[in-house]
């Protein structure tokens, strides 16, 4: 009988214990969420793409193989905002305009929502950083949140905010 | 009479040469200040709702293209580095307008939609005395996105620092 509840009961404490182990790192790392870097990092250029994360006390920002990091700490403000942008853009979309009987235009029309992060922090030297990342819509809220819970903070009512709460 | 007639057409040669600003004296309109470092204070408003993404873009890009523009020390605002550098000019922004258009509406419409953003630039000094004041308005009105406008701005701003500052480094 002791050799058979032994049985049952080992995987189920390794389970346990696997389950517990990648629970604990979840609190800590934030889901990375794929971001343009509009303009504000050093050493990253501007409508740089790449995924964003919030672990460990520090934003990452990985794109290729580079990586900036800024500490939550160093944080001042951090403000969501939202906007849209053309479904078909870039040179396709540019070129397009050529496109006889309005057919550029028209392709204008077909915007995608996208949501702002805005990221104040100071440096070292006490330099002011502002960097701005657009994401898919519904996503900067909660990397807000992450920055927030690991030490950055946030002003309490920004005009984005008072904009999309009337 | 001759002589007389060369002497009067040498009287109004000289006449005019004199009188024309920036042909002989060194010290024209095209004199340049100074400065041996440029600071950029955070971005402004007066009463005006600008959205933070703008203000950070107007920073950031301003910044960026003094650098461009040759200036090799460009400091941030609140940067502890800039206090000892003799001849530090401050420049102070800030937003007096700002109309934000909208992208679709200027690519279908190619005359509606325009964004703007009228700032009020003003370097100063160390001590924060007024050296220079000048109006500067970004504009996006047909491509690209409203965050443009800033980048304008910022083009514009610059080459005001580049024809009355200049740098030991400055191009």
């Amino acid at each position: 009988m002791t050799f058979r509840s032994a049985n049952i009961f080992g995987p189920l404490a390794v389970l346990v214990m696997a389950m517990a182990a990648s629970a604990a790192p979840a609190q800590e790392t934030s889901k990375a969420v794929k971001t343009v870097q509009l303009t504000g990092l050093a050493g990253v250029k501007e409508n740089a793409r790449g995924m964003l994360s919030v672990e460990n006390g520090n934003m990452h920002f990985v794109h290729g193989k580079a990586t900036s990091n800024v500490s939550a700490s160093l944080i001042e403000n951090v403000v969501t905002g939202n906007d849209s942008q053309k479904a078909v853009g870039k040179t396709i979309g540019t070129l397009s305009m050529a496109a006889p009987y309005g057919g550029g235009r028209f392709l204008s029309l077909f915007r995608s929502k996208i949501d702002t992060l805005t990221v104040e922090y100071r440096d070292a030297n006490g330099g002011f950083h502002g960097v701005i990342f657009t994401m898919p819509v519904g996503t900067a809220e909660g990397v807000k949140k992450e920055l927030i819970a690991q030490g950055a903070h946030a002003s309490s009512s920004t005009l984005a905010e008072k904009e999309q709460k009337p | 009479m001759k002589r007389l007639l060369n002497l009067g057409m040498l009287l109004c040669l000289a006449a005019v040469f004199s009188s024309t600003p920036g042909w002989c004296d060194e010290k024209g309109p095209s004199a340049k200040i100074k400065a041996g470092a440029i600071q950029v204070a955070a971005i402004q408003a007066e009463d005006i709702p600008v959205p933070q993404e703008f203000r950070v873009a107007l920073y950031e890009r301003l910044i960026q293209q003094l650098e461009k523009r040759g200036f090799q020390q460009v400091y941030r605002d609140g940067d502890h580095g800039a206090a000892s550098v003799p001849g530090l000019i401050v420049l102070h922004s800030t937003v007096r307008g700002f109309k934000k258009g909208s992208e679709m509406a200027r690519n279908v419409t190619t005359v509606a939609g325009a964004t703007s953003i009228s700032v009020h630039c003003q370097f100063t000094d160390a001590d924060g005395k007024d050296v220079l004041e000048r109006d500067v308005i970004g504009k996006v009105r047909f491509f690209g996105g409203n965050l443009r406008a800033t980048y304008d701005f910022a083009k514009k701003a610059s080459h005001i620092a580049y024809e009355n500052f200049s740098t030991t480094t400055s191009k």
